[in-house]
């Protein structure tokens, strides 16, 4: 994300002070410490005049969440806000609440403009995830049933999105904390999906989502015995890489399945 | 694939569900999201796309029917914990029910009365301690040349914390 960032020269600011904004597992545990905790982020923020952006569709989601909240129920706010008086803190709903693809979406014309190494070939299982889509009264981002914008930018670089049959499903990442078990046998068809689509490689734009795409994945198999595993990219790393960024830079080294069944097409 | 990871009530199929409690559907409208739940007409399509409904004993629609029918044992059925939080339903539900909203408000009802996976009072914990969920892998953020995350100091998030009662949900803590 920040070698992207820092091609496109968008500045970044560490968020000094941020906690986790606590996800789905503090809102399924006590919903008002998880309006205050990930509340407390946007009011933060908001001191600062400052938005957020985030990379990770579960801080998106949260984020969004709260501050969809917050702005339409006043006594909740008037309840989360008691609580960060104590902090000198005020949710106010100014801050922009951003995942990073929707700031490359809007830059996606520059982007075009700057491809030098395209990856042509490169087929693409793009795994849009649940919270950047869903509800969409609160993501606001993209056409639930059918989206198409990160698929855009990833079609920038010459690689194909192609559509299959469970894109819009969730990746199981949630269900690790309740049943590893369970978890995996979501995983385990999405794959399987990704796979009967033709697929070169799986995208994601969220380290969970790609967490189980990426290590989950390993040793799981399907019933004729045959590995399940693609590779798995992060949205920035197809991008940089056909930005010609140093693979190095976007953290390719740290993939842990194994690149190289499209090392050819991605020129690394 | 019946679930045994997850969920006492393993089928509504031969089980005694006598009590209809007006009061515990009432209660759960109340939740976040919970105003429209007597809409649900039970056309199952909330079902038809959830992720787990082949691996649960209790699908989401046939929860929805137990929340309008006051049984409190909803509480102790697989759906509410292994529910993804994936908003499908909710996104297409034809009545516009919250239904996922309405689940994670019966997640904090049964998280109350100890009713959850024990690796949700690890994380309360670990949330309360540190203010994060997660720690950071230091050799990965040095091979990527990123310096420390930047400060966070506790005593401020277990301030708000302390404030919600997040420790104290459970009787006796
Ligand atoms: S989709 Fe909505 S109306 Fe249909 S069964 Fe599910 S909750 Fe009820
Ligand atoms: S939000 Fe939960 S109940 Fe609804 S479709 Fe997703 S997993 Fe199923």
């Amino acid at each position: 994300m920040r070698a992207v960032a820092k091609e496109l020269e968008v500045e970044l600011l560490d968020f000094e002070g941020a906690s986790c904004c606590g996800t789905v597992v503090l809102k399924s545990i006590d919903e008002p410490s998880w309006l205050a905790l990930s509340g407390r982020n946007i009011a933060l923020a908001e001191k600062r005049g400052h938005d957020i952006v985030t990379p990770c569709n579960g801080c998106f989601g949260s984020l969004k969440d709260t501050a969809h909240i917050l702005n339409h129920d006043e006594a909740v706010r008037k309840t989360t806000n008691k609580t960060l008086m104590a902090l000198g803190l005020k949710f106010t709903g100014r801050a922009k609440i951003r995942h990073f693809v929707e700031v490359l979406y809007d830059m996606r014309n520059e982007i075009k403009g700057r491809i030098v190494k395209p990856l042509t070939g490169l087929r693409i299982a793009f795994h849009p995830g649940c919270h950047l889509l869903r509800p969409s009264t609160v993501a606001g981002f993209d056409d639930p049933e059918l989206p198409h914008k990160v698929d855009e930018l990833l079609e920038l670089t010459g690689a194909r999105s192609i559509p299959w049959g469970l894109k819009l499903r969730c990746c199981g990442s949630p269900l690790l904390i309740a049943s590893e078990a369970v978890a995996s046998s979501v995983l385990k068809e999405k794959m399987i999906s990704a796979r009967e689509a033709g697929a070169s490689c799986v995208v994601t734009n969220c380290p969970a989502c790609h967490t189980q795409f990426d290590v989950q994945v390993l040793g799981l198999k399907d019933e004729g015995g045959q590995p399940l595993e693609l590779p798995a990219l992060f949205v920035t790393q197809v991008l940089g890489l056909a930005m010609g960024l140093e693979p190095d830079s976007l953290g390719l080294q740290l993939n842990r399945v194994s690149l190289d069944p499209i090392r050819d097409v991605l020129g690394i | 694939m019946a679930t045994e990871t997850w969920g006492q009530l393993k089928s509504l199929e031969g089980s005694k569900l006598e009590i209809l409690d007006a009061e515990f559907t009432r209660e759960v409208s109340k939740i976040i999201g919970g105003q429209d739940l007597t809409a649900c007409f039970q056309c199952a399509k909330c079902s038809g796309g959830c992720p787990v409904s082949d691996k649960v004993n209790v699908q989401v629609h046939q929860l929805m029917r137990m929340l309008l029918f006051g049984l409190e044992e909803v509480l102790k059925t697989d759906m509410v914990w292994l529910c993804t939080t994936c908003y499908q339903c909710q996104q297409r539900c034809p009545q516009g029910i919250n239904i996922t909203d309405i689940i994670f408000g019966l997640k904090n009802m049964a998280f109350r009365k100890g009713i959850n996976p024990p690796g949700y009072v690890a994380s309360r914990k670990a949330l309360y301690d540190s203010g994060k969920l997660y720690e950071p892998t230091d050799w990965e953020r040095d091979d990527l040349g990123l310096g420390p995350v930047p400060p966070l100091d506790v005593a401020e998030t277990r301030k708000v914390l302390d404030k919600t009662g997040l420790m104290k949900l459970r009787e006796g803590e």
